[in-house]
């Protein structure tokens, strides 16, 4: 029998590399060299303690925080137990992320300050009911694997929105979801919320249904609310990320290896920090750095260098066999307009092509501080565009077809052959909102930008009536734990009239 | 005379930052007043420098070296000022409410303003209301200037003002604030004086701020 040796010398699965494994080697040992020269400072005296019994040096101890310096063997040993796989499932079993090398999931940002509104395309703050309506219109979605709130609740209690806006993404979707909080109190609240959705902690050690996002501060700081999550997460079976978001040319160096360098080191220190506390515990790192830009002073969040730096760092997570948290279907752009497009299918197609894991932010504009629902429609389709590509050319001799070729000959058609029809669905990708109709037929279905069309599938998923996902009794249950957290906070609380 | 306040507008426009100060010791000696070398030298070339980067074509880094360059020169021109009784552009207290960590974003409004001739106390991130009040009775500031970029932390902007009115000192201030989910209607809503989206903006309204009290 002949073997068919293509597809074991060139892979079937088309792929990008940024880093090298020489340039990745540098910029570990780079970062090594700044965990223990330069340091970290950190905020919680018991994130200090646990790192100084697993041998780090401790120096220039204010009130408030400590110098860490971090030697080499530490991060060998954190390396050593540190999990090559995470897991979350969502309430509905049949949504699984297996996040490892080259596995690609996608999802939403959290907590933007603003919503355009589906109905008025108005810029304004975001409510309990937009959050809602993202959850909604994530379920609705195949190519959203997990999700995150988009707008942050403005019409609930201020400080403690993350249980309500936990409590709304529950409403919307059955989907994995990754949690903001204001503090360990709030994961505390959330994952009582958790549990009783999924029933019980068996259920959620067979498969947690949230993870935690996580952000240390760049450059090198690690807050004490920062600590104390991670802390409660390593106790608590919680797998968490731990993003810090460096900014070239403000909070890390301009160069972009520069930039990867510390925010390596940044992370290892939460990978020392989380193993010391509890080998194996579940830690993502990753993944939201990119570059200010000179004359607005804005975060982007569409540049080439923002998919450039969440490649390279998904390359150095790969050779670290860690979990990794990326960022894509984002932009820069005040509204879902051509610009946001195009920043869109750039990021979402570089995070795919490298492999990135939990891939974050589809949905944001204007910096992260604007989500929209359209960008979210588009984005669905923009993923599944980038996993046809993903999925390569299979060359065998069957999908070569010299057979069919030599059957058709010259000046033959191939409309009719069974050849043709067996393969067609599998090997040509579809369009679902993309317009490939000729000139005519478009006019006559109405002449629409792709905009509408993206639009009118929005209103479509929010006007679409589904059968709801909490039952009332468990309903009642969850939005308790949130009133009990609004009675406890009720003297800090501003009138949520402000926010205008 | 007038040739080294030229060269030292152009030094500032160029971001000179090791040369200033020496030019301005050789102004002060060659004759000119303290007054002179920041009104005709350090500021018509800050004041270029702000707009050419309005107009996108000078960049932060450039802007951040220029006002550098300005501020050497100031260190050796403060004294100076100080003795004869001028009045500088003003002081601002600056500061990131309590509970928030953000910084970049105050760190560029409080540059900003040194580069429009403010003289800035930078209390930090995550500030206490208590340390702001404590702040406006040691450094007698014009303005007093929050950054929030947490809805979060914008409960902290209300209670820093109303510490500020607890304290008895809030009529003695300007206050501004600023970052990514406050807007001029919230601005107004906790009955402050100034709210700016930018670095840029934020110097352009403490100028107003001060001159409208005056
Ligand atoms: C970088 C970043 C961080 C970094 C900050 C590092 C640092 N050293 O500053 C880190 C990782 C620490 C961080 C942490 C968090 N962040 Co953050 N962060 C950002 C991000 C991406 C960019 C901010 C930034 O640096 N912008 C660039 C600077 C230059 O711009 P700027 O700050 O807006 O400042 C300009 C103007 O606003 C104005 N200005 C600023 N201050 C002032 C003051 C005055 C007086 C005036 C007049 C003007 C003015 O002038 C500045 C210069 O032009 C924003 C998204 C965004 N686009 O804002 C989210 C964002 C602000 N963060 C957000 C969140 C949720 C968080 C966390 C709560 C996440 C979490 N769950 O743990 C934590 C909170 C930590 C804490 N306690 O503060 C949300 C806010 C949501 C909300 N509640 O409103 C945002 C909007 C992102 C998002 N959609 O989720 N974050």
């Amino acid at each position: 029998m002949r073997v068919n040796r293509h597809n074991y010398e060139i892979n079937a699965t088309p792929r990008l590399q940024v880093l090298s494994e020489d340039q990745i080697e540098a910029i570990y040992y780079a970062s090594l060299r700044v965990l223990y020269e330069t340091g970290v400072r950190v905020y919680a005296t018991e994130g200090v303690d646990v790192a100084h019994a697993g041998g780090a040096i401790v120096e220039e101890t204010t009130a408030r925080s400590s110098l860490v310096k971090i030697p080499p063997d530490m991060v060998d040993k954190a390396r050593a137990t540190v999990p090559s796989k995470v897991v979350v499932i969502g309430p509905d079993r049949r949504y699984r992320m297996e996040l490892f090398k080259n596995q690609i999931y996608y999802g939403g940002g959290s907590d933007t300050p603003f919503t355009l509104d589906p109905y008025t395309g108005e810029r304004r703050r975001s409510t309990y009911q937009d959050v809602k309506n993202f959850a909604r219109i994530a379920q609705a979605l195949p190519n959203y694997d997990f999700h995150m709130s988009l707008g942050i609740t403005q019409d609930t209690a201020v400080g403690t929105y993350d249980r309500w806006q936990y409590l709304a993404m529950l409403e919307g979707t059955s989907k994995p979801i990754n949690i903001t909080a204001v503090d360990i109190e709030g994961v505390r609240d959330q994952l009582e919320m958790a549990l009783i959705r999924v029933g019980g902690k068996d259920e959620w050690r067979k498969g947690p249904i949230f993870s935690l996002y996580i952000e240390p501060v760049s450059p090198l700081s690690h807050s004490r609310e920062v600590v104390q999550k991670l802390l409660f997460c390593c106790d608590n079976d919680i797998p968490f990320v731990y993003t810090p978001c460096p900014l070239a040319g403000a909070t890390a160096p301009a160069t972009l290896a520069g930039l990867l360098v510390q925010a390596l080191a940044e992370s290892l220190f939460g990978i020392v920090l989380s193993q010391l506390r509890r080998p194996g515990a579940q830690i993502i790192i990753g993944g939201l750095m990119s570059n200010m830009d000179m004359l607005s002073t804005i975060y982007c969040y569409g540049s080439p260098e923002m998919a450039l730096l969440s490649a390279a760092y998904t390359d150095i997570t790969k050779w670290l066999r860690v979990p990794e948290y990326e960022t894509a279907g984002c932009s820069d752009a005040k509204l879902f307009d051509e610009q946001a497009a195009m920043e869109a299918a750039i990021n979402i197609a570089t995070s795919g092509l490298i492999g990135g894991n939990m891939i974050h932010d589809v949905g944001y504009l204007d910096s992260g501080l604007t989500s929209c629902p359209d960008l979210m429609v588009a984005s669905d389709e923009i993923i599944d565009m980038v996993k046809r590509i993903l999925q390569g050319i299979e060359v065998t001799p069957d999908t070569m077809a010299l057979d069919v070729i030599a059957e058709i000959g010259p000046g033959g058609h191939f409309m009719e052959h069974d050849h043709t029809f067996e393969r067609f669905k599998t090997e040509i990708w579809r369009p679902k909102l993309i317009q490939r109709q000729n000139w005519e037929n478009w006019q006559l279905a109405g002449g629409q930008r792709y905009g509408q069309r993206v639009h009118a599938r929005v209103i479509e998923i929010l006007e679409s009536d589904t059968a709801p996902l909490l039952d009332e009794a468990m309903f009642k249950e969850m939005r308790r734990i949130c009133e009990l957290a609004d009675a406890r906070h009720k003297d800090e609380e501003l009138d949520v009239k402000m926010f205008v | 005379m007038s040739e080294i306040l030229k060269r030292m507008s152009s030094a500032v426009i160029q971001g000179q930052r090791d040369d200033t100060r020496q030019m301005a010791r050789d102004a002060i000696e060659g004759g000119c007043s303290a007054e002179e070398v920041l009104y005709q030298g350090l500021m018509p070339g800050m004041d270029h420098v702000s707009g050419e980067f309005k107009a996108g074509r000078m960049f932060v880094p450039e802007v951040m070296r220029s006002a550098r360059a300005m501020l050497n020169a100031m260190e050796v021109i403060k004294p100076i000022m100080v003795k004869n009784g001028i009045r500088m552009a003003g002081k601002v207290v600056l500061g990131t409410v309590q509970g928030d960590l953000h910084d970049i974003g105050k760190n560029l409004v409080g540059m900003m303003c040194e580069g429009a001739g403010f003289e800035i106390h930078d209390l930090g991130a995550d500030v206490a209301p208590g340390q702001f009040v404590e702040a406006v009775k040691a450094f007698q500031p014009d303005i007093v200037g929050m950054s929030a970029l947490l809805t979060t932390t914008m409960r902290a902007m209300e209670g820093t003002v109303q510490a500020l009115v607890e304290a008895g000192v809030r009529d003695r201030v300007k206050v501004m604030i600023g970052g990514a989910p406050v807007t001029q209607a919230f601005a107004d809503r906790i009955g402050v004086d100034g709210y700016a989206p930018d670095a840029a903006a934020a110097a352009d309204k403490a100028k107003h701020l001060i001159a409208a009290s005056r």
